[in-house]
Parts: C-alpha cells; structure tokens; sequence
C-alpha cells in the first residue's frame, strides 16, 4: 500500500441549496466581524438627529446655511459607513478568502445604498435643500474620501478625512465656492459636482476592494 | 519596565503617551483647516484686535471641536476596544490615573496645535495692527473648548467603547456647536439671551474694542459653562468604575474605586454641575450695553467708560481724522472725502473736519442688522461729520489680503455719497427728495465718482421725479462753472435741505 492509495477521495460537489446558504452564512458573518447591524443602527440615529431637526426647525429652511446641517449629518453617515471598512482578524483574513475583496466591494456599496436609503426615509415627506440627489452625491463622495483614507489610517480612524472634508466643505459654502471638488455646495444638477463625487466614490470602491483598509496602524492607536 | 513601576511615574506614563499619541496623524488637516478656514477668514477682517481675535471661537474652535471629540472618544476608549480592563483592573493604581495619562496626552497636542493656531494669527494681526494688543479671553474660551471636547468625547469612549464612538462623538459635538451657534445668532435685546453660552455667538462690529473696552462678561460666562461641563464629565470618570455595578454592588464598587476617589469623583461632578448651572442663569441676565453684551453679576461698570486716544488725522483746511486702530486706513478716508469737501467749502455748515465715532454697541442684532448704530451727522462748531464704521459699508479692510481696485472705488463712492447726503439733506438724509439726490450726484459727477452707484442706492427713496429727470437735471447743474454752482448753493441750500427745491429749480 502507498500513501497514494491512502488518500480520501474528492468530497462529492455540495448541492446548490447547501451553496447557497453557505454563501449568504459567509456574508453575515463578514458582516457581524465588521459590526454592520451596529453601522446600520448608528445610521438610523443619524436619519432620526436629520428629522427631529427637520421637524423642530433646527435648520434654516433657505439660503446658504439650509446646507450646512443635513451636510454634517450626511458627512456623519459617510464617516460612520467607513468604519465598517475595519477587520477585526488582520493579516490572517487576508491570506485565507479568496472572497473577501467581493465581500468588501458588496459591503462598501450596501452600506452606502443603506445610508443614502435611511436618510432618504428620514426626509420623507419633509422639505430638504437640495432634494435627495444632494443627499446622495455628499454620502459616495464622502464615502470615497472615508474608503481611500482607510487604506492610510486604518478602518477604525477613517472617520478623520471626512469630517474635515466637511469641515472644509462648510468654508466653501459660507464662501460660495463653485469648485467642483467642493460637491456638497453644488447645486443639484451640477454636473462636475457629479463627477467628482463619483469618481472619489470610484477610486475609492477600487482601492478598498483590491487592498483593504490597514489594519496596523488603527491598533496601534 | 513594568506597570507598577510605570505607575509610579505619571511623568513618564505622560511622555509615553504623547509620544504613542494618535493626534499627530490629525495634525495635517488641522492645520490645512487652520489655513483655508480661520487664517483666510482673518485675513479679510479688518486688523482690529478685537474682531480679528473673533475668529478663535467663530471659526478655528469649530474647526478643532470634532478632532478633539473624536480622537479624545478613540483614546478613551481604548481599553474597552481592547478588552483590557480586567487585565489592567489589576495595577496598584486606580484607572483614573491611566486614562488621566491618556487625556492629557491627547489634551497636550491638541491644545499645543490650538495655542500655535492663535500665535499665528495673532503674530500676523501684530504686523497690521495699528493700536491695542492682543485679547486674551478669546483665547481661554477656545482653549477651554478644545478641553471640554475633548473631555467629552474621553468620557464617551470611556463609557461605551466601541468603534462607532468616536465618529458619533466627532459628529455630535458639531451638532451642538451648529444648534448653539443658529440659537445664538437670534439673540437680540429683549429676547432669550441663553444662547449667549455658545462660544460661536455673534461676530462683533468692526469698531468692538476700540471706543470702549469688549466686555468679558459673556466670556467669563462661557468659560464658566464649559468649564464646569468639563469638571463635571472628569467626575464622572472617577466615578466610573461605580456606575459599572448594578446597585446592589454599589458599595463594594466605592470600596474598590477608593473612598478619596469616589468622594472626590463626587466633589468634581457636583462642582462642575454648580459651576455650568451659575454661568447657564447669569447667561440669562445679559443685557446689551456699550461695551456688548454685559452680564450685571460679571460687569465691571469702568468698561463703559470710553477709552482715551488721539485720533489721526490727515488734511489742512478739511482735516480727515480715524481713530488709531483704523490709521491704515487713513488716507483712503482723506482720498475719498477732500474732492467733495472742496465743492461744499465756505458753505453754511459746511464739515472742517471729519471723525469716526463709536458705532453705539458692539452686538449685532438678528437679521444681519445691526441695533442702535447711529446715522452720519454734522454737528458742532467749527461744523464736523460724524460718522460710525457703518457708513464705510464695504471699506477696503480686505485690501490687506486680496487687492481689489473695484471694490475701492465702489466704497470711495458710496463713502463721498454718505458725505454729501448728510450735508444736503440733514438733519434728515433719507429719503432724499428728487432735488437733493441731484445735487449729490451732480457734485458726484464733478469730482469723477460714478453717479450711477448713487442713483441706484437711491432709486427706491426719492420723490418728486423720475431717474431720467433727476439725471438730467444733475447733469445740468454739474454743467456750471464752480462758481456758479456754489453761489446757488449757498443761496438755496436751506431751502433745498427744507425739501422744496424742485428738479426745475435747479440752474
């Protein structure tokens, strides 16, 4: 006898059911690691702070300041998205799933479709400035300033460059400025605002798909 | 080394930790903030100290307050993220004296970030400023600020650790800072003044500061407010391996947070609470004064006397004085005012000379208006115009940063415009009547000023003829000889400040 004759034979292909299920167990788990349900809730809250505010005139309805809150709170939504960028397994992870650059491109654009859709819930039926397509250009393109800044600082610390985008952002907009790398005090149908959000988003998605956020630097912290 | 031995040496645990820090990584975009926001911000104010120093709590405390939560909330929370605490439960020293290493680490590179921030903008108001020296209560409240968020955001992280912390910190913090500073800017006399207590409360007036001492009321009462919250939130942090145990534990936990710790966590929390509760009433008793907003309790009565000073003056026959602080600015003024000076010269009540007056408070009221600041007039003997900064409307102050010829010749006219409207029309200026508004852009016109800036500003006040007809008739009389035009001027003009000279009237 060899050690030919000794080894198992293939384990028959697992039925398409059991496939599926371990899929979807796979993306869950991806998600609970990277604290999803707790992004999702974290995002609510924002969505609530953006309707009690809303609802309670904490915001000016008009001019140059209607912007300046609903730009916080979506650069929050953003900041909050990104954190869920952060592995709790490091290196390890990276050397053993071929799947996880899927699983980070699907996260990253689940988070971001679920961020744009609980502050979309949360205006509704509420007069917003700028309207929902705003809303939606600030969190990808914020989101892409989060995602890049990841792949520098760590999941866990790449709520910094989007909020001082923000901060930046709110500068430009109490100076009208019409660069359009300045996206939030664009007005909605801005076409090189457009852009420029996208293509950060873009750059972005690509980056963190491919490379992940780091993970030294953050436990370092 | 190990912990016990490091314990012992809080010094050297501090140096640790600053060296550790992750501030430095937020340094960067501080200061890149820092630039676009509050030194460009500065640099398009006037070079009064005052105003200039507004900047510290209106825009480079903004700026600073969500790093500070967030990064305080990220280091706070580090033993929690971690799931060091039982690990570390161990040590001979109570949690309170690591995580006091940790605050005052992050607390050390922030306030050092902040602290240059201001030797910055304060070095380069030097290099401008004509008069006074730097305020320092600006300085405390931004500096008591960044403590206090970042106070804020350590106990936050310290008590639910998690990585979500530190952006919902960062985030809330500017929440508040926004809800302060949109109640603040509906403060006006006669209303709620609690708002006061945001540090973003109104931007002063131009001449805050100069004519009278700024009051530090609403600063001491800010610092206060903040400074209690502070107090408040570190008294919660020693108390915080107590609020941990359900309650049945509740006296086995202050055995083992430390009878000394927990009474001062008590002391610190009651304090603080005292402390931010006293500045929240007195914020309530505010009143708007000469000197700004001025809290009874606070006040200090010898701020509303006036400051002495020597004005500076340019000019022979028609002498153009400014108060020292806005000297640079001085032969502006004089270039503007003596073209038309020289057309009224001789004239009954005819201005010898000009002066800069205060503006009456140093509060702006909602609105982007501004409450009680007096029109121009001419009063006394020899006859002189008193104007507040008001009537510069859009001076050239930028002209330090951004050089703007179109600007200045547009504040040249609407300043010569003041002048004029003032003598032909007072006691009342507004409205002018047709006949008035043709004499000012005639006398407008000779001296060279686009008369079509005036007739804009005036076109929804005068009465008794159309634009064309008061433009036709201010071309006719700028036709004359200078002679002329004086010798009719000096005929009709009470009768033209009565308001019954018509266009047709006019030579």
């Amino acid at each position: 006898m060899t050690t030919t004759d000794l080894q198992k034979p293939a384990a028959p292909a697992a039925p398409a059911r059991w496939r599926t299920a371990s899929g979807t167990r796979l993306v869950w788990l991806h998600g609970r690691s990277r604290r999803v349900p707790a992004a999702v809730l974290a995002l609510a809250v924002c969505g609530g702070v953006l309707r009690a505010a809303l609802e309670w005139g904490w915001l000016f309805r008009t001019g140059h300041f209607a912007q300046e809150f609903p730009m916080i709170i979506e650069g929050g939504a953003a900041a909050v998205l990104v954190i869920t960028t952060h592995s709790p397994f490091g290196e390890p992870e990276r050397t053993a799933s071929r799947w996880l650059p899927y699983l980070r491109l699907g996260t990253a654009l689940a988070m971001t479709g679920v961020a744009i859709g609980v502050l979309q819930i949360a205006v509704t039926g509420a007069s917003l400035d700028g309207g929902i397509l705003v809303m939606a250009r600030n969190v990808i393109g914020v989101t892409g300033i989060g995602l890049l800044s990841s792949l520098v600082t760590g999941g866990l610390l790449a709520w910094i460059l989007p909020m001082a985008y923000i901060a930046f952002a709110e500068y430009a907009l109490l100076q009208s400025w019409t660069n359009p790398w300045t996206w939030p005090v664009r007005p909605p149908s801005d076409r090189g605002a457009w852009l420029c959000a996208c293509a950060m988003f873009a750059a972005g998605l690509v980056a963190f798909t491919i490379r992940g956020a780091r993970t030294r630097l953050a436990d370092d912290g | 080394m190990t912990v016990v031995a490091l314990s012992r040496r809080p010094a050297r645990v501090l140096r640790l930790e600053i060296r550790r820090s992750v501030v430095p990584w937020a340094v960067p975009l501080l200061i890149a903030l820092f630039l676009f926001d509050t030194y460009r911000t500065a640099a398009g104010l006037p070079p009064v100290w005052t105003v200039r120093s507004s900047v510290i709590t209106q825009s480079m405390l903004v700026d600073f307050i969500p790093f500070a939560a967030g990064l305080g909330a990220w280091v706070g929370s580090r033993e929690g993220r971690r799931k060091t605490r039982d690990l570390l439960a161990t040590t001979v020293r109570p949690a309170l004296m690591r995580q006091a290493s940790a605050l005052g680490a992050t607390l050390f590179w922030l306030l050092l970030v902040f602290l240059a921030g201001v030797v910055v903008l304060y070095v380069t108001t030097a290099l401008q400023a004509t008069w006074g020296g730097p305020p320092l209560w600006p300085v405390a409240v931004g500096a008591v600020g960044v403590v206090t968020a970042t106070v804020l955001g350590f106990t936050a992280g310290t008590l639910f650790p998690g990585r979500f912390t530190a952006p919902l910190a960062a985030i809330g913090v500017v929440l508040l800072s926004f809800a302060g500073d949109h109640a603040a800017l509906h403060v006006a006399p006669g209303t709620s003044t609690y708002a006061l207590l945001s540090p973003g409360a109104a931007v002063p007036l131009v001449d805050d500061g100069v004519f009278y001492h700024a009051a530090p009321d609403v600063a001491i009462a800010q610092v206060m407010f903040m400074g209690g919250l502070a107090v408040a939130l570190l008294g919660l942090l020693a108390l915080a391996p107590v609020s941990r145990v359900p309650f049945r534990g509740l006296l086995s936990a202050f055995g083992r947070t430390g009878r000394w710790l927990s009474a001062a966590g008590v002391a610190l929390l009651v304090a603080g609470a005292a402390a931010s509760s006293t500045a929240y009433a007195l914020a309530g008793t505010a009143r708007l004064g000469v000197s700004g907003w001025a809290i009874p309790a606070l006040h200090d009565a010898a701020s509303d006397q006036p400051i002495p000073y020597s004005p500076d003056c340019a000019g022979s026959s028609f002498r153009v004085c400014v108060h020292p602080a806005f000297s640079a600015y001085l032969d502006d003024a004089n270039a503007a005012l003596q073209p038309v000076a020289a057309e009224i010269a001789g004239l009954p009540d005819a201005p010898v000379r000009t002066e800069l007056t205060a503006a009456g408070d140093g509060v702006p009221s909602a609105g982007d208006s501004y409450t009680a600041t007096p029109m121009p007039y001419i009063t006394g003997t020899p006859p002189a115009f008193s104007y507040t900064y008001y009537v510069f409307l859009n001076p050239p102050w930028n002209d330090l940063a951004i050089p703007n010829d179109a600007t200045d010749a547009s504040w040249n006219s609407e300043f010569q415009q003041q002048f004029l409207m003032t003598f032909v029309a007072q006691p009342n200026s507004s409205p002018l009547s047709a006949a008035q508004d043709a004499v000012v852009t005639a006398l407008m016109t000779v001296v060279g000023s686009p008369a079509h800036v005036f007739q804009g500003e005036g076109g929804g006040k005068v009465g008794g003829g159309s634009l064309t007809q008061i433009d036709a008739a201010a071309q006719r009389f700028a036709s004359h000889s200078p002679a002329v035009r004086h010798a009719w001027l000096a005929a009709h003009l009470a009768a033209l400040r009565a308001g019954t000279v018509t266009l047709a009237q006019l030579p």
